[in-house]
């Protein structure tokens, strides 16, 4: 194949600079600089987009940008929502016709799509504020970085892990939960004895993705997954093991019949509804489920009976047995913004905001001066492993970006639903990703 | 999706050209009844009525099909996230990976077989159907609507709809397990040896109606006198529909043919959202247009996404192409080989 392979491992390698892991679970340094400089007086419109569509998470952003006008009266802000699986091709073109078209303010995931869209120059460079540098964790932080400069500004992050329901872990006969995956084992089979197994949300991919991800976590050193991430090639042998000790598990067969035709957000069917629903014990998840499975429960309240476990811990697994992985939702400022969008950021991240943002969204604010407005008990378990992790990782898709992590999620889908039974399949995924172009 | 457009391109041509013909002819008699010279007027006349009335099609059609498909050609010799102008030239390189990947090969295949037996089940149904339909009958309306409504659902909200029912623990197993028939049913409808038959009972459900319809508009344009005259020469029901009907019905079927390849080679919409982009494969109903959405825009390859586009264009090219070469060309020939030209 005639295509240059160095490329490729140069992005992949910014993109180890940018979104990679691995903070020791820590306290920023206080790099005190408010970006304003220029005339702070013209009148200025901005626009912000979301991808949230519901009632409280739009109303967030319109109190958010009255609170805002009224600091500065000079600054209006247009707030637009965008359906989510709209909104990463829609911010797409928008930002390909750049200047008038491209939202000002946009909401960002991080990792390997922000990378592109740095490397593309649409992004502007912020400074975050003494307060936000200080109070969110630098493993929130380095999601929205690249190169060491911050692109993005972290509002919620979410931890992921097993969320589950008490009232049937009691049922099943289970007493506390599981530390270790023979634990989990022994738990799911006795949860499908039940008839309430464990769930995962096949059909869309990244579930059933997620378990792998957490194996490798487990069984990879951090400094393995430091390599993995900058060479795009998953050249430890950890990678293999993780896929091996998956299969292991899922020939136990712990999930619900006919997993990969199950969707896992938005229908009673699917796997968060049929946890509301009381028809499946728990999936493993990140810190967005309670909000997800709330909205799907026959009253539409929050589950009463949630809770929340880490991921157990494999055997002569290399990983950290606290190591977390997570994601975080944070928003960005596009290239042709005015100045005021940093400030407005900057406004977003501060205790006050953040608290009320992690109340619209029933979310984990990544302020931690914040972390107070978490009440209830799974998400509060979550908070709590979070910050006892001794480093965290970033969700292994949104780390590579589009390219290999679908080839990754597709080649677990393919291990974990029979039709490869090979788990060096998943290692060969990701080596040969970037041979597509 | 770049894709959807060459079935019209096929069609608007061989029309447009029928239209510039039918225009042509039916200005010469006056021309020529004013007696003056009649060459000079009659074709600055000839020559804006074909401006103005071609014109509109032509506009859009370079605009949504012909630059479209250029485009496609220029992104998919680059290795492009979508992000900035592409600049990374990577020559054949996609074309290379796309003509070599095993899964490729298989939503190729999966495609023929959808083409195959949709005309194998779909015809022979929707003849019989028509032919049905065209008598005076009790309840015949009922039948109509019946074959009818799906054809006019969305693809979405169908999809959206089976693909509740379908799943094991779905409606359908639920309700043969309610007739107390087959004890338990739990039959994987979706998974890897039910479904293409799945997926090709859909398809039927959906567009036997279009079939039926177009076949309905052939049959009444077969002359009442025929029939007349073989039911005195004392042929019955059946030899004339073997001998009458079929026969000329036949432009009719070759075009409902024709339609139901294309629309087989570029099939999307039902498999992905029916069964999900990560299951299409492993179930056999993957099709060259959900291999494309999965490795291009899914996948943020959007260089490799415009080279299966391309790589799908070129072969519904060729099979329309050819369809019309071999099949098609008895049926047209009056309107596309010499009109305008007299």
């Amino acid at each position: 194949m005639s295509f240059n392979p160095t490329r490729a491992r140069r992005s992949a390698f910014a993109v180890a600079a940018a979104g990679l892991l691995l903070t020791t679970a820590a306290c920023g340094s206080s790099n005190d600089a408010s970006g304003s400089s220029g005339d702070a007086n013209a009148k200025v419109t901005m626009t912000l987009w979301t991808n949230s569509t519901t009632g409280p998470g739009v109303q967030f952003f319109k109190d958010a940008a009255t609170a805002f006008h009224t600091q500065h009266p000079n600054v209006t802000i247009k707030v637009q929502s965008v359906q989510n699986e709209d909104y990463d091709g829609k911010l797409q073109t928008a930002l390909q016709a750049g200047k008038g078209s491209a939202p000002d303010i946009m909401f960002q995931r991080g990792g390997g799509k922000m990378l592109a869209m740095v490397q593309a120059g649409q992004l502007g460079e912020l400074t975050l504020s003494g307060d936000a540098s200080s109070n969110i964790s630098t493993g929130a932080q380095s999601i929205f970085q690249a190169d060491g400069k911050t692109y993005g500004v972290p509002l919620s992050i979410t931890p992921e892990g097993i969320w589950y329901s008490t009232d049937l872990f009691k049922k099943a006969g289970l007493t506390g939960t599981p530390t270790t995956i023979a634990d989990l084992t022994s738990d799911a089979a006795k949860l499908q004895a039940a008839g309430t197994p464990l769930a995962v949300g096949g059909k869309d991919g990244w579930p059933a993705a997620h378990w792998y991800y957490m194996f490798a976590v487990r069984d990879c050193s951090q400094d393995a997954l430091n390599k993995a991430a900058s060479s795009a090639q998953f050249a430890d042998p950890c990678f293999l093991q993780a896929g091996k000790d998956l299969g292991t598990f899922v020939a136990t067969k712990p999930f619900e019949k006919d997993a990969f035709n199950t969707a896992a957000q938005g229908s009673a069917a699917s796997t968060a509804g049929l946890l509301a629903n009381h028809k499946v014990a728990g999936e493993l998840m990140g810190a967005w489920e309670p909000g997800v499975v709330g909205d799907l429960t026959p009253d539409k309240k929050p589950l009463a009976d949630l809770g929340y476990f880490p991921f157990p811990s494999t055997v002569d697994g290399k990983g950290d047995a606290t190591a977390m992985m997570e994601g975080a939702d944070g928003y960005s400022c596009s290239a042709w913004a005015p100045q005021q969008c940093n400030e407005f950021l900057n406004f977003l991240a501060t205790a006050d905001q953040e608290s009320k943002y992690a109340t619209a969204f029933s979310a984990i604010p990544a302020n931690k001066a914040a972390q107070g407005s978490v009440t209830d008990a799974a998400s509060k378990a979550a908070l709590e492993a979070a910050n006892n992790a001794k480093y965290s990782v970033l969700f292994l898709d949104t780390l590579f970006g589009s390219n290999i992590g679908n080839a990754l999620n597709t080649a677990v889908v393919n291990f974990m639903s029979g039709q490869s039974s090979d788990p060096q399949s998943i290692v060969d995924a990701v080596n040969n990703a970037s041979t597509k172009g | 999706m770049s894709e959807t457009p060459q079935v019209t391109s096929a069609l608007a041509s061989s029309l447009d050209t029928t239209t510039v013909g039918g225009g042509a002819d039916a200005v010469s008699p006056p021309a020529a009844v004013a007696g003056r010279p009649p060459r000079a007027r009659a074709s600055r006349r000839e020559r804006l009525e074909i401006t103005l009335l071609s014109g509109p099609a032509i506009v859009v059609f370079v605009a949504f099909v012909i630059l479209p498909v250029i485009a496609a050609f220029y992104y998919g010799f680059y290795r492009w996230k979508g992000y900035g102008p592409p600049s990374d030239f990577i020559g054949l390189h996609n074309y290379r990976v796309i003509l070599t990947d095993p899964e490729f090969h298989r939503a190729v295949l999966h495609n023929v077989e959808i083409a195959g037996l949709s005309l194998l089940i779909q015809g022979p149904l929707a003849i019989l159907l028509a032919l049905l339909l065209n008598r005076e009958m009790r309840g015949r309306s009922i039948i109509r609507v019946l074959v009818f409504v799906p054809w006019v659902v969305s693809e979405v909200i169908a999809g959206t709809g089976l693909s509740l029912m379908l799943p094991v623990n779905g409606a359908i197993n639920a309700l043969l397990t309610n007739l107390h028939v087959f004890g338990h049913v739990e039959v994987q409808w979706l998974g890897p040896h039910l479904g293409l038959w799945t997926l090709m009972a859909i398809l039927t459900w959906k567009y036997l109606g279009f079939a039926v319809i177009l076949l309905m508009a052939g049959l009444q344009n077969i002359p009442e006198e025929l029939y007349e005259a073989a039911s005195i020469d004392g042929a019955s029901y059946w030899q004339m529909q073997r001998n009458i009907t079929l026969p000329l019905l036949g432009p009719t079927i070759r075009i409902w043919a024709f339609l139901s390849i294309i629309g087989a080679l570029q099939l999307f919409d039902l498999p992905w959202i029916v069964w999900g982009e990560f299951n299409l494969d492993r179930d056999g109903v993957s099709t060259m247009a959900t291999y494309m959405a999965h490795y291009g825009p899914r996948t943020g390859l959007y260089g490799y996404g415009n080279a299966v586009a391309v790589v799908l264009f070129v072969i519904s090219l060729i099979v329309a192409l050819l369809y019309q070469r071999f099949v098609l060309r008895r049926d047209i020939s009056g309107s596309v080989t010499d009109g305008g030209r007299r």
